[in-house]
């Protein structure tokens, strides 16, 4: 036990050699939590009842992420008394696999918004995006009020739609073929407030939730 | 988690734990060779830095082997070790689980009480009405605001006067809140020109007895037959189709005349959400119970 001194004086002589054991050391952290959670994620089911979204949510969910706002507003509901009386039954995974990328977010200057959908009228969250402080007076949000003058984007909407599918995402042909009438005339707001509208409204069922099925 | 995936971690966790471990024990032990002047015999700049041996602090030791055992503890204890469960059982959902039903049990006198009692006697708990306000900020303040007083914007009535659109009974407060509600009143300028829409907005606002001219009011009398299936020939309202009354002072969109003209040009579309979703029939019992005492206590 005593001996091996050359050993340490190798390591502590030959940097290139001490940074390639301190990654060794360092990635089995790694291994060990992340690599099984990545495998566990490509097995992971749509939630029960869960549709991917259809051509107008889409562009809402693609506004909502061009937007920033998941700098903001989280997309989940942690296993916490604080949340779940606040926001509704905690999210699970399941809700999350039409998600690309998912908006879970990781800070909350404004509410988590998994499941907004249905909370407030369709009204109510335009004349929000339009002057937060209207309805929230002590709100920082700021003012989305261009997204009423701003027409959807539905160039690509098809294009989308087929990458996702490739994905993995369900959609039909037919869902493809009418995804671009399905953008006529609608403007970004009717958009993010159709994407909004439909956050978490595929709520788990109380069984679901106490089985702790893919937190 | 597979078998697979268990083992990985097991054997992962086994190696770094052991490598480190054993790594500790016997760099404590390793003797550096010295020379006769007590140095490793390294130097740096020329000879004028030399490296001395010193044991290691004991109190680095005293703390890193408590890393180790704080380790191993946890291990043993929580949820880590591949599939094995740990022999607390703890999971998050468990806790979870234990935080509501403690707070159940700190609530669950008061939550009894409200559950039974008439919305008249819960809107005159100090207690329920302390709970029922938090709920109602949470939830309702969105578009009523915080105290309850509306917002005209989004047509969000004001719940602390004592007009109501659906009208102010328990039964109706609850029904309110649980079903929600849909204002629907069709827009009418599609058969009507500007001018009929002035006329008819300032008889709608000599009903109240607000300003407006007499002449036009009059010659928008005949149009407000439209209007008469829902709100009425005299323009009193209908709380059984959420039509408001048109002859007070209180307003779901504005009363001013370019408001008016603008609800009878393009109509007006007002949208509560059902809560019994959402809300537990108690929640939705306190939240009533506030609502009607902010009203009532005002009552005449």
């Amino acid at each position: 036990m005593a001996g091996g001194y050359k050993y340490f004086e190798a390591v502590e002589k030959h940097a290139g050699l001490l940074g390639i054991l301190t990654a060794v050391m360092v990635s089995i952290g790694g291994l060990a939590e992340i690599t099984p959670l990545f495998m566990a994620a490509n097995t992971v089911k749509a939630a029960e009842g869960l549709k991917p979204y259809d051509p107008l949510r889409l562009a809402g969910k693609d506004i909502y992420v061009r937007e920033g706002c998941y700098l903001c507003h989280s997309q989940m509901i942690r296993a916490l008394r604080a949340e779940t009386e606040r926001y509704g039954p905690y999210s699970v995974a399941g809700e999350s696999v039409y998600d690309r990328p998912f908006q879970w977010g990781s800070k909350r200057t404004g509410p988590d918004l998994a499941r907004v959908g249905g909370k407030y009228s369709d009204e109510w969250q335009r004349v929000h995006l339009i002057d937060p402080r209207s309805v929230v007076p002590d709100s920082n949000m700021p003012s989305y009020a261009w997204l009423s003058n701003a027409m959807v984007d539905a160039a690509d909407i098809q294009a989308r739609m087929r990458v996702l599918r490739t994905l993995g995402d369900p959609y039909s042909d037919e869902d493809i073929a009418g995804a671009k009438s399905a953008l006529e005339g609608k403007t970004e707001m009717d958009a993010m407030i159709a994407y909004l509208q439909g956050l978490g409204i595929n709520r788990p069922t109380e069984s679901a939730a106490a089985s702790g099925a893919a937190p | 988690m597979t078998a697979f995936w268990s083992g990985w971690i097991m054997f992962l966790v086994v190696f770094n734990l052991g490598i480190t471990l054993f790594l500790f024990l016997w760099g404590q032990r390793v003797i550096i060779p010295l020379l006769p002047d007590g140095t490793t015999g390294h130097v740096w700049a020329h000879g004028v830095l030399r490296e001395s041996v010193r044991k290691l602090p004991m109190w680095w030791v005293v703390l890193s082997a408590a890393m180790f055992v704080v380790g191993f503890v946890y291990l043993a204890l929580y949820p880590g070790f591949g599939s094995f469960k740990g022999t607390l059982g703890w999971t998050s959902h468990g806790e979870l689980a234990e935080d509501l039903a403690a707070n159940q049990a700190r609530l669950d006198p008061l939550l009894k009480r409200v559950a039974t009692m008439p919305l008249e006697q819960v809107a005159a708990d100090p207690e329920a009405m302390q709970l029922g306000h938090r709920l109602f900020v949470d939830n309702c303040a969105a578009c009523h605001g915080n105290e309850g007083h509306g917002n005209a914007l989004v047509g969000a009535p004001d719940l602390t006067d004592t007009d109501w659109t659906y009208g102010g009974s328990a039964d109706a407060i609850l029904a309110s809140i649980n079903n929600g509600r849909q204002g629907v009143m069709p827009p009418l300028g599609g058969g009507m020109d500007a001018a009929g829409v002035e006329n008819l907005a300032n008889y709608v606002l000599s009903l109240s007895g607000a300003d407006h001219w007499p002449s036009k009011a009059e010659a928008g009398k005949a149009s407000f037959a439209l209007c008469a299936a829902c709100h009425g020939m005299d323009g009193t309202g209908n709380q059984a189709l959420g039509a408001p009354n048109l002859t007070d002072h209180t307003w779901l969109y504005g009363g001013d005349q370019a408001s008016i003209e603008k609800t009878i040009r393009e109509g007006r579309s007002g949208f509560m959400p059902a809560w019994q979703t959402r809300l537990s029939e108690t929640d939705v019992r306190l939240i009533a119970g506030w609502v009607y005492a902010q009203s009532h206590a005002k009552a005449p």
